[in-house]
């Protein structure tokens, strides 16, 4: 193989670019090298940092709404100091609870768990794995991270707007988020929300369409699909997700931009806002949401998926085992891929959607606990009498199993409709949903970190502040969201900012001071984790080996600093698949070696 | 198209080269471009659903009949057909410049190129001209036991149901304004100036109004409106854009920039897009005008 | 032999001048009489409409005559014109593949569509009577769907 990969590159239509390859060896500007950085390492590093600052920014909301829920009788006038009118005599108005939630809600699921968790991750790993010098088109890489921090830009914009950020539900539904007259959340922030969205879905775009080309194409040599690692093939039903349906959102948004702007009725029919009759006529505000969940479902596992594929790499390494049933794994992240496109309408039972309808939707739904469980056991066959060694990474890894299992069984529960019209909008979806997609990618993503770190920054980070996380956080997340399910078994409806008036919810008054307590000191371990990355990158102990975890991957072939372009001399080429750990008395075999005379077969 | 070379003990899949034969630029607007019909089906489905929660919808040959300096004749499908036939016509243009740049003939490639930036434009003319139709139209509607003049707006949709309670339309008749009782005349009677009507009393100009020669409607579904500028106009956009994109590579196949490339292939690419519009443009015909 | 610029590329497409040119030629003429036999369904269509009592199961049928002839030019622009039949198998099916997905996407959407359709007849009358369309009178035009059939 020779030095460079693909000489000339054309990139998209209109826009030639000549890129250097010059694979770290040359002299580069600041600029070129922090900021406007083709190189995919980089350019990770920028969306995981990104990402965290959202995910302070959205865990802050949390914190504050909660406060609310807990202690709604109590006045907090240190509030009022930081945000005046929004949280006047020390109460949080309801506007700004409404906009609390709605931002906590995008940001993270948009944000900080698709941008952050899969930007991050397919951006580092990819081109390390697969054994590439970069991404097939390096500068269409580093168009998808600042079309990322446009959105960043204009979505943190709206919440400084005089009339509120948009505070419509994370799924802003019309026909609220249509009506301009409906409150100030659907003035400026609203429309700000909506074109902050279309330049993520830019941003995603352009992503996927590299993460999935190169993958296909810029493998090294005896990098088959099936000795990719798991990690890979995760990002690449990522990507294909990520790809096909986050267009339909597109579709969605610009035509709730239409129903705003243009006085069409795309979404509305027969409304009355303030004694005023619209002349919207004939839309379908059912419409939004089978769009909306289009896309809204598959981003479930948008956000799920790299999680998985990072997990199950983490616990093979550190179980020192062979990860059990690579294919198995591999078919039932296709089933994922394939049921996430079937099954939209599950978030819609209680819509008015076609009752018959819905019931071809909750077979579909059901059928993805087949794929998820196969998963499950596979992760905890794999651990099975396994060498396990308790990194911070794999207490994470092992977390995010049985918080996937957890909320993974309440999702039976809401994927039946006849026990959804009960749960529906209740604090158990709530819960739910924290716990398998919020909660769990998070376990994955932190475990992504503290596994990678030496290969993203050449040092480690501090173990003791790593422990202290994980317990933390593992036992907070269960108190926070365990006691919401039996909230919402009661009746609790979500987004309600104020429940004093039912006397029969009075009885968890002290069990949602408790969920705000813990909230509070989670959010602040959150940031303990913080302060331990950013002071590990600087002051963390140093990696002094090329392959820290005795990984069989190739991104532990490189230096431990790598430049852009990855490997100094040629690429390695590859001669197995990477799962050979604790193999014909050998602890593990990179795969770059070739495969001997007398090795026994997999 | 014939391949060469060793196509049959190739191990596609195994690393270190592209298991499609494909330069990853082509491949990522391959994907692209099956990205940009998920946003396309999206908008064509939306308007499917729209389209059968409602007990009535306007028939598309009673909306799009109008031709260029045809005035008022009926004449359904012809217009679109001619837009039509552009759209395909500068498509094999710009198959015959990819086809040209496959051989590295740049003289080739500008007259192709050239020619499908031609039909490119005047695809985006017709569109013009007839949006304008459209906007600008004057179609007699009772609305609120009243007449009104309207055209087909995002808002506004002239094409609901004929009226055939004469009565009613008689008693609409006295409600109505008086600009609008002399565009009802003009509209049929065309011995008189509009400064003549316009002198008229209301009560003449009642006497003139022939209801047997106005197809007077309710009003249509709003949406119709909206999905057809949207949608048209989104494909529009795209059009508009790739007729840049092919400005561009027009321009730099001028300035020698692929010959000293040793390769087209960035005209394939824009060509893909460009026939992806075509592409389109075969549904969006079939859902607004046809069915 | 490999591309010039393209490493991954293993071998390149040789065309042949004469043998393309009438490639494209016959698929351009096949275009133009497929939009033609479309065309003239389409002023038929309009021509039941305008008549007495319309059929409406021959109006559904050309419908969906006019879809599959629609499906078969979509055909023949992506796999002549955008060269997706000379690519290799697998190539082919990426794009195939996902497509399918359009099928449950478009048959749920009408489906709720209709579905909805349905619900307002039943429980919104206002709805019903304003925009149901009089069944006994002379037309020129008729609501492009028909079934306003109980669910």
């Amino acid at each position: 193989m020779s030095e460079v990969t693909h000489g000339q590159s054309g990139a998209v239509v209109a826009m030639p670019v000549h890129h250097e390859h010059g694979h770290g060896h040359h002299e580069q500007s600041f600029i070129s090298k922090y900021i406007f950085s083709m190189d995919h390492k980089t350019i990770g590093k920028q969306f995981l940092i990104t990402g965290m600052v959202w995910a302070i920014i959205g865990g802050l909301f949390s914190v504050l709404f909660r406060l609310q829920l807990g202690y709604p009788d109590q006045t907090f006038p240190i509030l009022e100091t930081f945000f005046g009118k929004w949280a006047a005599g020390g109460h949080i108005q309801p506007e700004f609870y409404y906009g609390l939630v709605t931002i906590h809600g995008t940001v993270l699921v948009f944000f900080v768990l698709t941008a952050g968790l899969s930007g991050t991750f397919a951006n580092l790993l990819i081109p390390l794995q697969v054994g590439a010098r970069d991404m097939a088109s390096p500068f269409l890489n580093m168009l998808s991270y600042w079309f990322f921090f446009l959105a960043s830009v204009i979505m943190l914009s709206s919440i400084f707007v005089h009339t509120g950020p948009a505070s419509g539900g994370w799924t802003m539904y019309p026909p609220l988020s249509a009506l301009r007259q409906a409150g100030d959340g659907q003035k400026i922030g609203t429309d700000l929300w909506l074109i902050a969205m279309a330049m993520f879905i830019v941003s995603s775009l352009l992503g996927g369409l590299n993460y999935i080309s190169t993958i296909l194409n810029m493998r090294t040599k005896g990098m088959s699909m099936t000795r990719m690692p798991l990690t890979i093939w995760a990002m690449f039903f990522t990507a294909v997700l990520g790809v096909l349906s986050f267009p339909v959102l597109l579709s969605g948004a610009i035509l709730l931009l239409f129903d705003r702007n243009l006085g069409t009725s795309f979404y509305l029919s027969d409304i009355v806002v303030n004694g005023e009759i619209l002349p919207n006529e004939g839309g379908s505000a059912i419409l939004y949401q089978h769009l909306f969940w289009f896309l809204g479902h598959p981003e479930v596992y948008i956000i799920l998926l790299p999680a998985m594929g990072m997990v199950s790499e983490i616990l093979s390494v550190n179980s020192r085992k062979p990860i059990f049933g690579y294919m198995a794994m591999l078919g039932s992240l296709f089933a994922i891929c394939i049921l996430a496109f079937l099954v939209w309408a599950h978030h819609m039972f209680v819509t008015g959607l076609n009752p018959f309808l819905g019931s071809v939707f909750v077979l579909l739904t059901l059928l993805i606990a087949v794929p998820s469980a196969i998963k499950v056991f596979n992760w905890l066959t794999t651990l099975w009498r396994g060498n396990i060694r308790f990194t911070p990474a794999t207490l994470f890894a092992i977390g995010f199993v049985s918080l996937f299992i957890s909320g993974g069984l309440t999702g039976i529960f809401l994927g039946n409709s006849t026990i959804d019209i009960h749960l529906h909008d209740t604090m158990f979806v709530v819960a739910h949903f924290h716990i398998v997609m919020g909660v769990a990618s998070f376990f994955g993503m932190f475990a992504g970190v503290y596994h990678w770190f030496p290969k993203m920054f050449g040092r480690y980070m501090n173990n003791t502040l790593a422990y202290m996380h994980f317990w933390v956080t593992m036992v907070g997340a269960y108190l926070i969201f365990w006691p919401m399910h039996y909230q919402g078994l009661a009746g609790i409806p979500r987004r309600y900012l104020d429940k004093s008036g039912w006397v029969s919810f009075n009885q968890f008054g002290d069990l949602d001071k408790m969920i705000t307590v813990v909230s509070i000191i989670v959010f602040a371990v959150q940031l303990m984790f913080v302060f331990n990355f950013f002071y590990s990158i600087f002051k963390g102990r140093k990696v002094t080996t090329r392959n820290p975890w005795g990984a069989n991957t190739l991104e532990w072939t490189t230096e431990i600093n790598p430049g852009h372009g990855n490997w100094e001399g040629e690429i390695p080429e590859v001669h197995r698949w990477p799962y050979d750990y604790g193999k014909d008395g050998r602890e593990y075999i990179p795969q770059t070696e070739p495969v001997g005379a007398n090795e026994s077969k997999h | 198209m014939s391949t060469t070379a060793t196509t049959h003990q190739t191990k596609w899949w195994s690393g270190g080269k592209s298991p499609f034969n494909l330069e990853y630029g082509k491949l990522m607007m391959w994907y692209f471009l099956m990205s940009d019909a998920f946003t396309f089906g999206a908008f064509l489905i939306s308007y499917g659903s729209i389209r059968f929660s409602q007990n009535f919808w306007p028939d598309p040959n009673v909306v799009f009949n109008a031709f260029p300096g045809a005035g008022h004749a009926n004449l359904p499908l012809a217009f679109v057909s001619v837009m039509t036939f552009i759209l395909i016509i500068s498509s094999v243009t710009m198959v015959l410049a990819v086809h040209a740049g496959h051989k590295g003939d740049k003289q080739g490639v500008i007259k192709w190129l050239a020619w499908t930036i031609v039909g490119g434009i005047a695809f985006l003319s017709c569109q013009a001209w007839e949006w304008h139709h459209l906007i600008t139209g004057e179609h007699a509607v009772l609305v609120d036991g009243k007449l009104d003049i309207i055209g087909q707006t995002m808002g506004g949709n002239p094409w609901g149901q004929l009226v055939e309670d004469q009565a009613a339309l008689t008693a609409a008749l006295n409600n109505t304004s008086h600009d609008t009782l002399i565009q009802l005349v003009h509209s049929h009677d065309h011995t008189h100036s509009m400064e003549q009507l316009a002198a008229m009393s209301d009560t003449e100009l009642k006497g003139m109004v022939n209801f047997a020669e106005m197809h007077i409607r309710e009003k249509g579904p709003i949406a119709f409106g909206g999905y057809f500028f949207g949608i048209t106009g989104f494909h529009g956009f795209h059009v508009f854009s790739g007729v840049i994109i092919n400005i561009v590579m027009l321009i730099m196949t001028q300035k020698n920039v692929f010959q000293n490339r040793g390769h087209y292939l960035m005209i394939e690419k824009a060509g893909l897009y460009w026939h992806f519009v075509d592409l389109v443009w075969v549904f969006v015909f079939l859902c607004f005008y046809l069915i | 032999m490999q591309h010039p610029a393209f490493e991954e590329v293993s071998f390149q497409h040789h065309t042949d001048d004469a043998e393309f040119k009438r490639r494209v030629r016959k698929t351009t003429i096949l275009l133009s009489i497929i939009t033609i036999i479309e065309l003239v369904i389409g002023l038929t269509i309009y021509t039941i409409h305008k008549g007495e009592n319309p059929n409406h199961t021959l109006v559904l049928m050309f419908k969906g005559m006019v879809c599959i002839l629609t499906l078969a030019k979509a055909y023949y622009i992506v796999s002549v014109f955008m060269h997706l039949g000379d690519e290799i198998r697998n190539m082919i099916m990426t794009i195939v593949v996902p497509l399918m997905l359009f099928i449950w996407f478009i048959a749920a959407f009408i489906w709720d569509g209709n579905s909805y359709k349905n619900l307002r007849n039943k429980y919104d009358k206002h709805f019903e009577e304003t925009t149901m369309p009089k069944q006994h009178h002379k037309v020129d035009e008729h609501p492009a769907e028909i079934k306003t059939g109980k669910e």
